[in-house]
């Protein structure tokens, strides 16, 4: 409990100092807003070229782009600070001031940075979720509901559980490993769009090494009412999960990793 | 068993070299930063380490602070060993890095110190008193809602101190804790260190290349090299067997006479002013004096031993550091 007070007041303390250079929060802020923008936009063009991808229609895959949206950049504001900070806090040394106080070193780095300047991502992923919803004529009901905020949590853990795969290599190396990236934004930049929309090695990639289609577009599909692989109904609220075994896998290797840790500077 | 218990500690680090041409892969190449260190600190000791850069004297530090694991060797801080149970170890001990800052950048520094004071879990209570004090003791109560980017070096120091202090640590580690600062400062923090070590008993370990901070603090200091304890013991021991020049300055009232000593001392002249360097077995100011008068009218003397850092420098030297 005082863990997540910590992290709350961290957050509070964080977002108030990205404010004291208001003129530059708002820049950047706006910034993000026509970059994520850029992005709907080629969803934009590419369903008004054709009317379908696969069986999915427009409504449809504005609703997966919004759903990695909000999930992506959700864990890129909270989670900052393993989604960025943490390679150069090892690379610093400043990963030594987290290890001399009686915290987990994970909390402890989440609490160092924040980047609400993501906000602006978050809106044009909540916008694309809405439209795709309207568009695709979901009947939403409680238990939909829950399924979307299961697969936006469970996908926030996702997302940080990959983050984790660099923070460990950057451990070994000291310097940071770009190979992680292919998971983590090569992931968000392809799973925009449904998985089975792709050859069968990127579907395997996504399924079973970086599940973002278990996380993602089996509950989506199942709330699009368009089931894919013929999966039951309680599949759709089980295999978001996976995320978290994901995350929980990461973080006992990271624990592990920790131990070679080895410091830099005086 | 003493407080601080350290025994044929010994850490060695893998760096790798550059490519060097024609070669496939880099070359490995173990560095050897502690070899074998021993010693035992008591509660409430006040401790100095010098030594060169490279020497391991922050190894040292982070080993006991739990953040390096040794490769061989036992280290046991109060009944515990760093590394074993990092959180309950770290809860008693206080760390300041010279070169790093552990607050927070932006924010004022009363914001920093109520986040530690969740980290550490202290009451409210616990926490009011004793930030009370420290403001008080270390002349930051002015500056509690001015952020940390606004202050001067002196004050940042003092700032990141109260932050380490607040959870009332049983030991103090100070890594070059007077780096960068003005006398003032120098002096102010000091005065703060023993103050909190007599008051508590606050164990206090610090590197530093800052001898007068040695001198000012330390009952004991040890010496490190290459990874190996060199010296163990008091500081004026240890310079005693290094201080072996002295320096005398003699004014006169008028441009003296010659001085001629048979052997030994080294004179130089500049107008009034006469510079006479020898080493202590060859000072005999019964047999100098007589000499120096009759030069001319001596209008005033200084008789001054060696500058500490030449001490150090010398013993680094024949230490072949």
């Amino acid at each position: 409990m005082n863990t997540i007070r910590l992290y709350c007041k961290s957050m509070a303390m964080l977002i108030r100092s990205q404010l004291q250079y208001p003129a530059s929060f708002l820049l950047q802020t706006l910034a993000q807003l026509i970059m994520e923008g850029g992005e709907l936009l080629a969803v934009i063009l590419l369903v008004r070229r054709f009317d379908h991808l696969n069986q999915w229609t427009p409504g449809n895959l504005y609703f997966f782009f919004g759903l990695m949206s909000v999930s992506f950049y959700l864990t890129e504001c909270f989670g900052r600070g393993i989604t960025g900070a943490f390679p150069s806090m090892v690379r610093t040394g400043q990963l030594d001031t987290l290890l001399v106080r009686p915290r987990g070193v994970l909390t402890q780095a989440l609490c160092t940075a924040a980047d609400p300047r993501r906000i602006a991502c978050i809106a044009v992923g909540l916008v694309s979720l809405f439209r795709g919803s309207v568009l695709s004529g979901i009947s939403w009901s409680v238990p939909l509901l829950l399924l979307l905020a299961e697969s936006i949590f469970c996908s926030f853990w996702l997302i940080l559980g990959l983050f984790l795969i660099e923070a460990i290599l950057c451990i070994y190396s000291v310097k940071s490993v770009e190979l992680a990236n292919t998971l983590t934004y090569g992931g968000r930049s392809a799973c925009q769009y449904p998985v089975d929309t792709y050859p069968r090695p990127l579907r395997v990639l996504f399924t079973v090494a970086a599940p973002f289609a278990l996380v993602m577009h089996i509950p989506a599909a199942f709330i699009l009412g368009k089931p894919v692989w013929n999966l039951p109904a309680w599949a759709a609220y089980v295999t978001p999960l996976a995320g978290i075994v994901l995350f929980a896998v990461m973080y006992l290797l990271f624990q592990a990793a920790m131990r070679h840790y080895r410091s830099t500077g005086s | 068993m003493s407080y601080i218990h350290v025994e044929g500690l010994c850490k060695s680090f893998g760096v790798r070299r550059k490519r060097e041409k024609g070669a496939l892969l880099r070359k490995k190449e173990t560095v050897r930063a502690l070899q074998n260190v021993s010693f035992d600190i008591e509660r409430g000791g006040l401790v100095g380490c010098i030594g060169p850069n490279g020497a391991g004297k922050s190894t040292t530090v982070k080993v006991l602070s739990g953040i390096l694991t040794p490769d061989e060797g036992t280290v046991t801080v109060g009944g515990r060993i760093p590394w074993k149970d990092r959180k309950q170890h770290v809860r008693r001990i206080g760390v300041v890095f010279g070169q790093r800052m552990q607050l927070w950048w932006d924010v004022p520094i009363l914001d920093s110190y109520a986040l530690l004071k969740d980290m550490y879990r202290l009451t409210d209570d616990a926490y009011q008193k004793r930030l009370a004090e420290l403001t008080e003791a270390l002349g930051l109560k002015d500056m509690l809602h001015t952020p940390l980017r606004q202050m001067s070096l002196g004050q940042r120091m003092r700032a990141e101190l109260c932050g380490s202090l607040l959870h009332q640590p049983e030991i103090l580690f100070l890594d070059e804790p007077t780096i960068g600062l003005d006398a003032v400062s120098k002096l102010a923090l000091r005065d703060f260190l023993q103050w909190e070590n007599r008051e508590y008993r606050t164990t206090i370990l610090l590197t530093t290349h800052d001898m007068e901070d040695i001198a000012a603090l330390c009952s004991r200091v040890m010496v490190l090299g290459h990874g190996q304890k060199l010296y163990d013991g008091s500081l004026s021991e240890l310079l005693s067997r290094y201080d072996t020049l002295r320096t005398i300055t003699v004014h006169y009232d008028d441009v003296p006479g010659p001085i001629v000593f048979s052997d030994g001392p080294r004179v130089s002249r500049q107008g009034k002013t006469v510079q006479i360097t020898c080493q202590t077995d060859q000072l005999d100011m019964n047999e100098m004096m007589p000499l120096l008068q009759r030069a001319g009218a001596v209008r005033e003397m200084t008789i001054q031993p060696q500058n500490i850092d030449h001490l150090i420098a010398a013993m680094y030297r024949e230490m072949d550091l």
